[in-house]
């Protein structure tokens, strides 16, 4: 019977800053049908086991974002997680407060961090003056205009990507997923004034430290695609600005040394990537590799056919273009 | 069996240990590796950042090359993988199908989408099978605690590749338990290894690696295998400077998937470009294979 009671044992991440001196896992066994939601667990719990167990949720419906958490290691809202299939995977259900933001108590988390990094992006239309919008109504967009938006509309900022994100665990530099898909969302929106401002401004600002991992994607309970829409801002940066960061260097020089010989010279991308000077820095451990590995140094072959490649990039690529 | 064989340019170059393993376990399982000259750089991410109808059209080029001998291509990198599946996928959307075809048309090149790309670990897995490997294995791996470490591209976006679970696959566990060896679970192995900051960021690119490798020695691993030479940089080449970023010992040796798979049907280490990494693989070796009297 596909509804009938299963045993989920579950370990809850505990811990009051400030009052335990170390995070604990709490143990609980429940019995409930497969497809309960870990959220329902949880509320079970707290309603008959344990009042002190402390949450974020509102409406039970992935619709207001707010019980992002992570369930055996993967950031997801525990509203439309069931618990059927963790523990058919993991044998039990691991519940811990998201990543990458202080835990307050439990599986709350200060979200002040995200929000932060949203603020910074200026979340809203910025209109011309000199152009305002017709008294009563925004300026309508067409359909192919919506379009451009992709899904990023549907974003409810419940941080499961952020959660989910080796860059912002490595670099408070990086604004995150959910930031960049946001901003991508104004800089392709006809009506706003900045998108130059705003694209040149995000080059300095971390966008060149997405690692295009896609977990971000993977996290996403609305589909936004985060990582893709910032691969689009990275090329519409370059379009608006050229080459002005490492990354932008880097990725402008790739597509440039891959013309050169179809093939990859890892010796001049880094040249191209650094400088010369960049360079030096990284002699030492430069020169461990090259021991190792001494056709870092050389020249690859050109592959055969490289005019056919050419001949794409003149079609293809402006700056290579005719 | 025999494919299209897509090594990579890292698998050419810096990472030669790798196309060395990969055409021993070829020839140990008779699968015919068909070379093709013509196919170029897949763009590794990087040219998809600057232009992305110009990473395409590379790709959908590279595609057409295997087409025409009517092969599968068989690639040996994560990345490698991503972006040519990824360039299938977007050919399938008629805006850029157009774009891409007026480049390629005048060319002569005509792409029609009928050659398909797989990885080397899913050849094994799938087509080679789990029980033929078994019966090969000369020399198991047992004793020896394996982090299997995935490689983003090989796994995600998963609506898109549609292969294994993105945060939780089992095939290189699968396999590695197949070889003897003992798999260990962590987070990490499905994680980004930094590589691509490594040259926008390097001390935020060793920091990631760093955490991964940490993350499989707190689990228990003697090694790391991974099916992605560009994983392979991060976590090998450069792991000296992640272990001081992090300042704790790492100390780990990082196995290219088919040196793992040659090691086990009873290759050579010298036949597998060992003394190539950066972090000596010899006390994982040692542990599979002690000194014969």
């Amino acid at each position: 019977m596909p509804g009938a009671a299963i045993t989920v044992p579950v370990d809850v991440y505990r811990h009051q800053p400030g009052v335990d001196s170390a995070p604990r896992f709490q143990h609980y066994s429940v019995e409930v049908a497969p497809h309960t939601p870990v959220l329902s667990v949880l509320l079970k719990l707290r309603a008959e086991t344990d009042p002190t167990l402390s949450l974020r949720y509102s409406c039970r419906s992935a619709i207001c974002g707010s019980c992002a958490m992570r369930i055996n290691s993967k950031s997801r809202l525990a509203c439309e997680t069931p618990v059927g299939p963790e523990v058919e995977r993991h044998g039990r259900v691991v519940v811990e407060p998201m990543a990458n933001q202080p835990v307050v108590r439990d599986l709350v988390v200060d979200q002040g961090p995200f929000w932060r990094r949203y603020d910074q992006i200026e979340p809203h239309l910025k209109v011309d003056p000199k152009h305002p919008m017709p008294q009563g109504r925004p300026n309508p967009m067409t359909p192919a205009q919506v379009e451009r938006f992709h899904d990023t509309p549907r974003c409810i900022a419940c941080a499961a990507c952020y959660s989910a994100c080796p860059a912002v665990a490595a670099d408070p530099e990086f604004p995150g997923p959910m930031a960049l898909a946001k901003l991508y969302r104004f800089v392709v929106d006809p009506r706003d004034a900045a998108t130059q401002d705003r694209l040149v401004r995000i080059q300095t600002e971390g966008l060149w430290l997405c690692l295009r991992c896609h977990l971000c994607t993977e996290a996403c309970p609305k589909d936004v695609r985060p990582s893709e829409r910032i691969r689009d801002l990275k090329e519409l940066a370059i379009a608006a600005q050229g080459v002005t960061e490492r990354g932008s260097r880097h990725a402008v020089a790739f597509k440039e040394n891959l013309l050169d010989r179809g093939t990859l010279s890892e010796a001049k991308l880094a040249r191209q990537t650094f400088g010369l000077a960049g360079m030096v820095g990284q002699l030492p451990h430069s020169l461990a590799i090259l021991r190792k590995k001494p056709e870092v140094a050389r020249k690859p072959p050109a592959i055969e056919g490289k005019e056919e490649l050419e001949r794409i990039y003149a079609a293809l690529d402006k700056e290579s273009g005719p | 069996m025999k494919f299209a064989y897509y090594p990579g340019c890292v698998a050419q170059e810096s990472g030669r240990e790798l196309d060395l393993s990969t055409r021993w376990v070829a020839r140990a399982l008779g699968i015919e590796l068909v070379e093709f000259p013509k196919f170029s750089c897949c763009g590794s991410g990087f040219v998809d950042e600057a232009n992305e109808v110009l990473n395409v059209a590379i790709n959908a080029r590279n595609l057409a090359i295997a087409e025409a001998a009517g092969l599968d291509i068989l690639t040996i990198c994560s990345t490698c993988q991503g972006m040519l599946s990824l360039a299938r996928l977007r050919m399938s959307d008629p805006a850029v199908r157009a774009k891409v075809d007026g480049a390629l048309t005048p060319i002569g090149i005509t792409y029609r989408g009928t050659s398909n790309v797989t990885h080397l670990l899913r050849v094994l897995v799938e087509q080679v099978g789990l029980d033929a490997i078994r019966a090969k294995v000369r020399r198991p791996l047992s004793g020896l605690k394996v982090g299997a470490f995935y490689g983003c591209h090989l796994l995600r976006p998963a609506d898109e590749l549609k292969w294994e679970s993105p945060e939780e696959p089992h095939a290189f566990e699968d396999l590695l338990a197949a070889l003897g060896a003992e798999p260990v679970l962590y987070r990490g192995r499905v994680m980004c290894c930094g590589f691509p900051i490594q040259f926008v960021k390097p001390e935020t690119a060793g920091r990631i690696a760093g955490r991964q490798i940490l993350d499989a020695k707190e689990h228990g691993a003697d090694a790391m295998a991974t099916p992605c030479p560009l994983c392979h940089i991060s976590l090998d080449a450069y792991q000296a400077p992640a272990e001081k970023l992090l300042d704790r010992p790492l100390s780990m040796p990082v196995f290219h998937l088919p040196q793992l798979v040659a090691l086990a049907f009873g290759a050579r280490p010298d036949e597998l470009g060992l003394e190539r990494h950066l972090v000596s693989t010899g006390p994982a070796v040692a542990k599979i294979a002690p000194a014969a009297p």
